[in-house]
């Protein structure tokens, strides 16, 4: 295959997957009367910024939250998963299929009943309706995910390297820090990434233990147009438009540094 | 295992990550001078600008007291509420959907109005029923909605039919006929597997003259056969079955159906539509105004351990649901009033509020007749039944009569 | 194939640091995860079970004084109408779903793994997906989906096929929640085997081309078993995620119509928090059910992983 015929397939089939996404875009310019609409208006021709108007207005404040609990997530996940990937992959204790299992398990609790768990430990200690609470919340999604793709990803790395490095008499934790870290940079980048995601969009966290909270993310802010009985899908399809500038944004530059740091060799036996 | 124990330890982990920050709303509000009343809503669509919130600030400000309020999405705020009472965390004022309030009633969640000196009396008492429990009210409503039949002028004019001569079943469904056979659509509705396709069915349901607690009785299966008959010969759209209120109102919008059954709420937007509507109640098979159920919020006062913060609530729920408070929150909600009283000052100013005031009048709760949390396990069968009939997997018959099994259950 | 690549391929992670020295530094290394294990999800999986097996009603759930009821909660659910075909959706649903999933995202995976032009913008862009709160994912599907004034509808009435109830019929409505789900989980999978094949070095793939390799055989007999670590945990997870799954469902089609998107998970949502008055016993009882499938897979996993 040539290149540019590949950038073609390329740019079709991104195409198609993003047909859901343009069809959100094109719901968030529509009017209230045309959105169900027989046939279905393929372009918003008519339409209105209503949606956008009332999101500007409302939802930025929304936004700097998300950032900034999705930053402080991705920060609580690493540095506990990685560490702990590394010394289930390399170092290999006894009792870490007991460990797995933990992990696997871990992940299966139903969303809702970790958050009402959440509930009755964070009224106690007082950090209900916090950023910090909401960010230790939301890094319960990532955190067994983490270690899971750590472990994963670093038992690929060969041994030889750490081998040579403990000949040279270092200790296990500059092991860590200067040989084990540099090479998992793809690791870091996807467990950074999904860290980030899931703190992104998540709603069940948020809405149990921060909604009463003066700092609410957007997941949250998409509720002032689902009221108890008729729900503004122009604001709730533009919130999402909005919210998903900044986050493709920090995406794309995130897929450029892995594959900047490929290209660079970061990975050498 | 020892929770406390846990707790503790939890305790000082999140410190150690919060520097101890004392944001938290709860567990500080054990002593009686508590100045801090919070409140719980289902209007997360009104913000700090609007009146509904200005309202509550204003409030508590009377009582001598600041407010912390809460939206919550409201099919979220019954979890939340018995979550909260679990913990010993319920807010001061909660206001909840009707049908809610005896849930969180029989969970004991709730004072009584005759614990807190509320005055019911001037409610009318179809509204209050849907509070009540065993010879008990736990709550007070803060206005009502309920449905009836918007109409689409043009499209009714075009299949020459006058909307006026729709009395029964029988010549609403020749008014569909026509209106099919004049190449336009006939009626939307919610049939959605939920409480809310539940509320949209019980006008049919009750029209017929069938009783909750007979799901299977001939007249709720002709109630469900209407349903059904209009689906197969498509005078109603297959989308109904997934259609939420929300999503009927919009086919409704885009001008080619003829009717949407919708409620009180909607008014705001059907001037927005761009076409002349006009509303009638929903006929009743043999002729008349069929009940519709009632819809809206009640305001409650959750139980606490410090029965000192009473007196201020008691203050805040009467500012609330003060006949001149209720007039403007009624308006915002798009509501019809509980009391007579408002309801005439409400019909004065906006004559087209006649249709849904009478509509209001001959409406019924859901929970009313003493059914309380029956309710709850009639109501799920009930939207089991109509979604199965009109997806075709059983007929009428077959699905009330499994739905009534499964509800005597 | 001969020696080069079957060398390199094996000296990979065959052998271990030697174990002894490594106890203590291995476990100052896991510590806090494991502390951080036991204060946040203790809590809750005690939680769970314990809401399995008592009687709870709204009062007793308030009030706290619920009796202990042993396996009722088991027993109500087992014999529940709903119960078989919860399950075999949950199946269905799952495996369909991975399957797809893997095999479209090692696809694309491998396909991005070439640079062309926009390769990186084009892969960032597949993400977007995820980015999207699922009420907004979820409802965009169902708006594509409806019935009557759906875009998909209107693009197959194009080509004479008549209109299909997506979402209002039994006999489709597994298939679009899955058709839906498949399309939110491309993005997870592309994302683990694309950073998975960044870690197979060039040099293998020069030592395959000396040898002669085809691009096919390539991607058999190396790209693949090296990839099986970062496969194994890609489809494990998976089907952790997939099972989970209820709000995709929940927004598209609430389980219905009569139950035939239903799927234990969504069954658990609707016992304990769907309906006015919450049956939380069976619920927390269908969710510990999902667990113990899930932990099936895991020690179907964990012996994989101590052949290897």
């Amino acid at each position: 295959m040539t290149k540019p015929l590949k950038t073609t397939i390329g740019v079709i089939l991104t195409a198609i997957m993003l047909f859901p996404v343009y069809w959100m875009v094109n719901v968030s310019f529509t009017k209230d009367t045309d959105m169900r609409a027989d046939p279905p208006h393929l372009f918003p021709f008519n339409g209105t910024l209503e949606g956008y108007r009332a999101v500007l207005d409302q939802q930025l404040p929304y936004l700097g939250t998300s950032l900034l609990i999705g930053a402080g997530t991705v920060v609580l996940t690493l540095l506990l998963s990685a560490p702990a990937g590394f010394a289930l992959a390399k170092l290999r204790p006894r009792g870490t299929g007991a460990l797995n299992f933990v992990l696997l398990i871990a992940q299966m609790i139903p969303g809702i009943i970790m958050a009402m768990g959440f509930y009755a430990i964070y009224l106690r200690a007082g950090v209900l309706n916090t950023v910090p609470g909401l960010i230790l919340a939301d890094s319960t999604i990532a955190v067994p995910f983490g270690v899971l793709i750590f472990t994963a990803f670093m038992s690929g790395i060969p041994d030889e390297l750490i081998n040579a490095a403990s000949i040279d008499g270092a200790s296990k934790f500059r092991t860590f820090r200067s040989v084990i870290l540099p090479v998992s940079r793809n690791a870091i980048v996807t467990v950074s990434l999904f860290a980030f995601l899931w703190a992104w969009s998540d709603f069940v966290f948020a809405t149990t233990l921060d909604g009463g909270g003066d700092y609410q993310p957007i997941t949250l802010g998409i509720y002032h147009y689902i009221g108890n009985n008729n729900q503004q899908w122009n604001a709730i399809m533009a919130t999402a438009v909005i919210a998903s500038i900044p986050a493709t944004l920090l995406l794309i530059v995130a897929q450029r540094y892995v594959a900047a740091g490929v290209t660079a060799g970061a990975v050498k036996d | 295992m020892n929770i406390r124990g846990l707790g503790a330890a939890l305790a000082v982990t999140a410190c150690l990550l919060t520097a101890c920050s004392s944001g938290g709303d709860g567990g500080d509000a054990t002593s009686s001078k508590a100045t801090e009343y919070t409140i719980w809503d289902p209007y997360p669509q009104f913000d700090d600008s609007s009146d509904w919130v200005k309202l509550l600030t204003k409030c508590g400000t009377d009582a001598g007291v600041t407010v912390k309020r809460t939206g919550y999405d409201t099919t979220d705020l019954t979890n939340k509420a018995l979550l909260a009472a679990q913990q010993g965390n319920s807010p001061d004022v909660l206001i909840v959907d009707n049908p809610v309030v005896s849930t969180l009633a029989e969970a004991g969640v709730l004072t009584t109005t005759e614990d807190m000196k509320i005055d019911t009396t001037a409610v009318s008492p179809n509204l209050l029923a849907a509070g009540q429990q065993g010879g008990k009210t736990y709550g007070i409503p803060i206005g009502a909605n309920t449905l009836a039949l918007y109409y689409n002028k043009k499209v009714l004019d075009a299949a020459k039919v006058d909307p006026a001569t729709i009395k029964d079943w029988a010549s609403l469904t020749a008014a569909l006929t026509k209106v099919k056979a004049a190449g336009k659509k006939g009626i939307t509705f919610s049939a959605i597997g939920t409480e809310e396709g539940s509320f949209q069915f019980l006008p049919w349901f009750w029209g017929s003259g069938a009783n909750l607690t007979q799901l299977d009785s001939a007249q709720g299966v002709a109630a469900l056969t209407l349903w059904t008959d209009w689906l197969k010969n498509g005078y109603a759209p297959n989308s109904v079955l997934n259609n939420t209120q929300t999503t009927s109102w919009q086919e409704f919008a885009a001008g080619d159906f003829a009717f949407s059954e919708n409620g009180t709420w909607q008014l705001a937007n059907a001037k927005k539509t761009g076409f002349e509507y006009g509303i009638i109640p929903i006929p009743s098979q043999a002729g008349g105004t069929a009940p519709a159920p009632t819809g809206g919020e009640f305001v409650t006062a959750p139980v606490q351990s410090d029965t000192g913060k009473y007196p201020t609530t008691q203050k805040i729920v009467s500012c609330l649901t003060s006949a001149d408070n209720a007039l403007t929150t009624d308006t915002t909600l798009s509501y019809v009033a509980a009391t007579d009283a408002v309801q005439q000052k409400q019909v004065a100013a906006t004559p087209e509020l006649k249709v849904w005031v009478e509509a209001v009048k001959a409406a019924k709760g859901r929970t009313s007749d003493d059914l309380g949390t029956k309710y709850p396990k009639i109501s799920q069968p009930m939207w089991g039944a109509f979604q199965a009939a009109l997806s075709g997997s059983k007929n009428p018959q077959q699905a009330m009569t499994d739905a009534q099994a499964a509800a005597g259950k | 194939m001969t020696s080069h690549v079957e060398t390199l391929v094996r000296t990979r992670g065959s052998s271990r640091v030697r174990r002894a020295r490594g106890q203590w530094a291995a476990w100052a290394f896991l510590a806090p995860v494991i502390i951080y294990l036991v204060a946040f999800y203790a809590y809750p999986l005690y939680r769970n079970l314990d809401l399995s097996l008592r009687h709870y009603t709204v009062r007793s759930f308030v009030q706290g004084d619920a009796p202990f009821s042993g396996v009722d909660n088991y027993k109500t659910v087992f014999s529940d109408p709903t119960f078989g075909p919860a399950l075999l959706h949950t199946m269905v649903f799952t495996l369909v779903s991975i399957a797809f999933q893997f095999a479209i995202g090692l696809a694309l995976a491998v396909f991005f793994t070439s640079h062309f032009k926009l390769s990186a913008t084009l892969r960032a862009l597949f993400l977007v997906p995820w980015l999207l709160p699922l009420i907004v994912s979820a409802s965009t599907w169902s708006w594509m989906l409806n019935s009557d004034s759906g875009i998909v509808n209107y693009a197959l009435s194009i080509f004479g096929v008549d209109q299909i109830n997506w979402l209002t019929s039994p006999d489709w409505a597994l298939t679009s929640v899955i058709i839906a789900n498949i399309w939110i989980g491309i993005p997870f999978n592309l994302v683990i085997l694309y950073s998975g094949l960044q870690g197979i070095p060039n040099d293998i793939y020069e030592a395959a081309a000396l040898d002669g390799a085809t691009g096919w055989q390539r991607f058999w007999r190396v790209t693949f078993p090296l990839l099986r670590p970062v496969s194994l945990i890609t489809l494990l997870l998976g089907l952790v995620y997939t099972l989970k799954v209820f709000d995709l469902i929940w927004i598209m089609t609430k389980g219905g119509p009569t139950d035939a998107s239903t799927t234990l998970a969504t069954w658990s949502y609707r016992l304990s928090f769907g309906n006015l008055l919450p049956e939380f016993g069976p619920g927390a009882a269908v969710g510990n059910l999902l667990i113990i499938i899930a932990l099936f897979f895991g020690l179907l996993y964990i012996r994989r992983q101590r052949r290897d």
